[in-house]
């Protein structure tokens, strides 16, 4: 097992014991490129000391090398004179949201510059066209909220929506609940503005080569993306949440697949197991089921109230069938409760074990009931914490393993992680939904992906960075590297 | 998040802290809540960023001079741990931090010697008072001063009211339903001393006899989250003294950051020997709002009168009642108990006004613009009465409302429960 090779998931190297006096010296001189930085773009929008650096080299998931220094440029022109100071100095290059995401994507592999777009906040609201034009740094749900006034939203609602931002959504074409009536971040997407390698700013549409399409979920290591043009949409008029909880992991996915089958298109269909109703509820206290081995959250919506409300029953017919016990949202706030509830799913599995090895696999729903069999199966077997939760409507599932490094061993957690993956690809499933690859899942793509796809892959991406200089270490393991590019 | 902290800091503090960075699993769910990320967007100003650049701090790898001016930005608001899933607790890990960093910290002797004046001043209420009110006829002056003077006087409000010496023990009107401790607090005895004279009513009007013991004091949350552990731990061992749980139904607070500050002793403590005698102690400490709305809850409140005139009140949830303590229904379902009153939500609610403790005299920078944001949101509700259940954020809420012009009242919530039992609202 490589996992983790690249990218520490968390900083392993550590002083071995803290001297008396604390270090009183300003330390270290200024690294060229962070001086050549601060003429062109002005101190205010570099950062260089090293508390700065320190704090963009991770994400929600894994820690990385730190940077020689971090841009926070505001406008798409301070990208390019980023980009081009870098690739004078032979620099690699590492773009960087809110840093949310849970597959290492913004944490850096090697010393380099990172370029943090969290200024680059503008946003308009086109109602005729229904478009939202968003500079990559606006935060996710900024753009329903912007769009709510025309009577418009922004399907696209990942759980850690009041924190990421656009360009880190799309560089991951992240996903959420609402996606699985609503589609990805990608299918939302009508027009982008990239910085390649060479720091030459494009315009991409969706016609002839879609190269928006490319970029999108491409992780920083094609080009940066500065701003989208966004599909809007009209709300509907109507939604109904239902609970349904169940005393079997698998019960709960005969329901989904059950209730899909019968004809029902939920919005959202959200399933998360017992440890992770219990973390909620910990957090919340909102009187979730605690002894469930499953709980389902699905809401019904649409324009026409008894469309929704036959697709509720049909959905609380197929969760009684499968042995499940309903209740349903009373009122908008206990809906709203729920839906909170299942946001925080994944922050709060930190109450059970301070790490942990998360994953993102799709597989067909016809066999999600043996797929999460196997997976409980496979944990109950190893001795360690494994949860599983996730967008259950599409089949994406968040298996997590959940250790303490000081106590547990990486190799177990590994293996399991490596085991839950194959569970997947057995079933003909794939590793990532939402989260993208980065680093965390680098380890699996050998697997998923055949060799011939892997060289194809990697020379498209020769084609647009030459040099390797964009987020190097991610999406692609450098072991394919079809020779003639070594 | 993996750390050595333990290793380097085996001591009861150094425990709390680990345990702390252990529970974050750097989410980034904390970030939009945190005020300081809100206004500077970068991530050494959010929760998280401070989180690992303590703990890189603790384990040696940083000096603290390099991470201190990102810490010493951070309110203590605890906004991060009311949007933190993993159940971090932020604030006894900042405060903790602040206790061991504090005595290595190279200040300049003016820095150092405003410190002193606060943390000399802001106890004692005696001192305070007289400062207050000599500062008021410095106030026109205050234009002409450099910040570190101008931004105490700028909170002063125009005119300070003498104090009122509050009765060692108050008797219950009618039956005696209760007996309940009440600390009186500092700065509020100095700046708003009907905040306690309208406790002491409202209790005793709902059957409640109060005792003020003797030989209580600051509580010191002040000294605790400037760093001062050594004057924070004296206090605190006085007001331990001073209170015997045992003796009381409750023990009562009306400030926000004092009642917080009570609730901590069990932290600050933690590892001691008193660490047993302060966990009895703080399962008593609740505040007025908290106490009050129980007995609404349960049916036996006092019914307060209606209003002359239906009347609208923006409530302010003050950081360290909502995010610290926890209270939030009580007090919104307190004023609403009261036949006449409509309680407004105000935009941006969770946000701290900036006022934090020392935070004003001491980032005024960037607390006035929090002040200004929040007065901003409060008056957007165009309320007839803003109430708050924290002395810190009256003073700041009333001084940026009264800069924009506003000059509608500014009252604790206990004061407007007071006028309506009094049929005066």
């Amino acid at each position: 097992m490589t996992i983790g090779k690249a990218v520490r998931t968390e900083k392993q190297a550590l002083t071995p014991s803290l001297t008396t006096s604390l270090p009183k010296s300003k330390g270290g001189s200024l690294h060229p490129l962070a001086a050549t930085l601060s003429r062109l773009l002005g101190p205010r929008k570099v950062l260089s000391s090293l508390s700065e650096r320190l704090n963009y080299r991770y994400d929600a998931i894994a820690f990385g090398e730190t940077p020689i220094c971090v841009v926070l440029p505001e406008s798409t022109a301070d990208v390019v004179t980023a980009v081009k100071a870098a690739r004078a100095a032979g620099v690699p290059i590492v773009g960087r949201g809110a840093a949310s995401g849970l597959s290492g994507g913004a944490a850096p592999t090697q010393r380099g510059l990172v370029i943090s777009f969290t200024r680059m906040t503008r946003l308009s609201i086109d109602p005729v066209r229904r478009e939202a034009i968003a500079q990559a740094g606006v935060i996710t749900l900024a753009v329903t909220e912007a769009a709510k006034p025309f009577g418009l939203i922004y399907p696209p609602d990942p759980a850690s929506f009041r924190t990421s931002t656009i360009g880190g959504n799309l560089a991951e074409n992240a996903g959420g609940p609402l996606c699985f009536k609503y589609g990805v971040t990608g299918d939302y997407v009508q027009g982008l503005e990239f910085v390649d390698a060479e720091g030459e700013v494009h315009h991409l549409t969706r016609d002839a080569y879609d190269l928006a399409g490319l970029l999108i979920g491409s992780e920083g290591t094609l080009g940066l993306i500065t701003e989208a043009t966004l599909r809007l949409t009209s709300p509907p008029k109507f939604t109904r949440t239902l609970m349904a909880h169940f005393a079997e992991v698998g019960q709960c996915a005969e329901a989904v697949s059950a209730a899909i089958a019968a004809g029902a298109v939920p919005s959202k269909l959200e399933f998360m197991d017992r440890a992770c109703t219990n973390a909620i509820e910990d957090y919340l206290h909102l009187g979730l089921p605690r002894k469930a081995e499953a709980v389902l959250l699905v809401d019904t919506d649409g324009d026409d109230v008894e469309t929704v409300e036959e697709e509720r029953a049909l959905v609380e017919a197929a969760c009684r069938n499968a042995g499940g016990t309903v209740r349903r949202a009373e009122t908008d706030a206990e809906a709203a409760q729920l839906w909170q509830a299942r946001r925080s799913v994944s922050p709060a599995l930190g109450r059970i074990r301070p790490q942990r090895m998360n994953e993102d696999i799709v597989v067909p729903r016809s066999v999600l009931p043996e797929v999460v069999r196997e997976i409980r199966a496979l944990g109950d077997a190893s001795g360690l914490h494994l949860v599983q939760f996730g967008h259950i409507g599409d089949g994406n599932l968040h298996p997590n393993i959940l250790f303490d490094p000081r106590t547990e061993s990486l190799e177990a957690v590994h293996e399991l992680a490596h085991e839950v993956a194959r569970v997947a690809i057995r079933h003909g499933g794939v590793l990532s939904g939402e989260h993208g690859i980065g680093s965390m899942k680098l380890a699996f793509m050998r697997e998923a992906v055949d060799a011939g796809t892997l060289a194809a892959l990697w020379r498209v991406k020769h084609a647009l960075d030459p040099h390797g200089a964009l987020n190097p270490g991610k999406v692609l393991p450098t072991e394919v590297l079809p020779t003639e590019l070594a | 998040m993996n750390n050595e902290i333990r290793t380097h800091h085996p001591d009861g503090q150094g425990e709390l802290m680990a345990h702390a960075v252990d529970a974050c699993v750097h989410c980034g769910f904390c970030l939009p809540a945190c005020p300081t990320y809100a206004l500077l967007g970068d991530e050494m100003d959010s929760p998280r960023g401070r989180i690992v650049l303590m703990k890189e701090v603790l384990e040696g790898a940083l000096p603290l001079y390099d991470a201190a001016p990102h810490l010493d930005r951070c309110l203590g608001c605890q906004a991060c741990v009311t949007a933190c899933p993993s159940g971090v607790p932020y604030g006894e890990l900042i405060t903790s931090f602040r206790g061991w960093s504090e005595p290595q910290r190279e200040r300049s002797p003016l820095d150092r010697a405003k410190r002193a004046a606060i943390l000399k001043i802001l106890p004692a209420p005696k001192v305070f008072s007289l400062a207050a009110r000599v500062g008021q006829f410095a106030k026109p002056l205050a234009p002409l001063l450099p910040t570190a003077l101008r931004s105490p006087l700028d909170l002063l409000p125009e005119h300070v009211p003498a104090m009122q010496p509050s009765a060692a023990f108050t008797p219950a009107r009618g039956q005696r339903r209760g007996r309940v401790a009440f600390l009186v607090g500092c700065a509020q005895q100095a700046l708003a001393p009907n905040f306690n004279a309208a406790t002491l009513r409202v209790l005793a009007r709902n059957g409640i006899e109060v005792v003020i013991p003797d030989g209580q004091g600051c509580c010191g949350a002040a000294a605790l989250h400037t760093g001062a552990r050594g004057e924070a731990l004296k206090l605190v061992r006085a007001n331990l003294a001073a209170f015997n749980p045992d003796d009381f139904d409750a023990i009562l607070s009306n400030a926000a950051g004092c009642g917080a500050g009570l609730k901590e002793y069990p932290a600050i403590l933690h590892g001691l020997p008193d660490e047993a005698q302060a966990r009895a102690f703080a399962t008593k400490v609740q505040d007025i709002s908290e106490f009050l709305g129980a007995l609404l809850d349960d049916g036996e409140l006092e019914p307060p009168m209606p209003t002359s005139r239906p009347l609208t009140v923006a409530y302010h949830d003050a950081c360290h009642l909502a995010h610290a303590q926890g209270v939030r229904s009580a007090p919104r379902a307190l004023l609403r108990a009261i036949p006449g009153v409509t309680v407004l939500e105000v935009p941006e609610g969770d946000l701290c006004c900036g006022s934090a403790g020392t935070y004003n005299l001491e980032q005024p920078e960037l607390a006035t613009q929090l002040g200004v944001r929040k007065a901003k949101n409060i008056l957007s509700t165009a309320p007839d009465l803003i109430a708050s259940g924290n002395i810190g954020c009256h003073t700041q809420i009333q001084s940026h409302a009264r800069r924009q012009g506003s000059p509608v009242p500014v009252m604790h919530t206990i004061e407007i429960l007071d006028l309506a039992y009094r049929g005066e609202l």
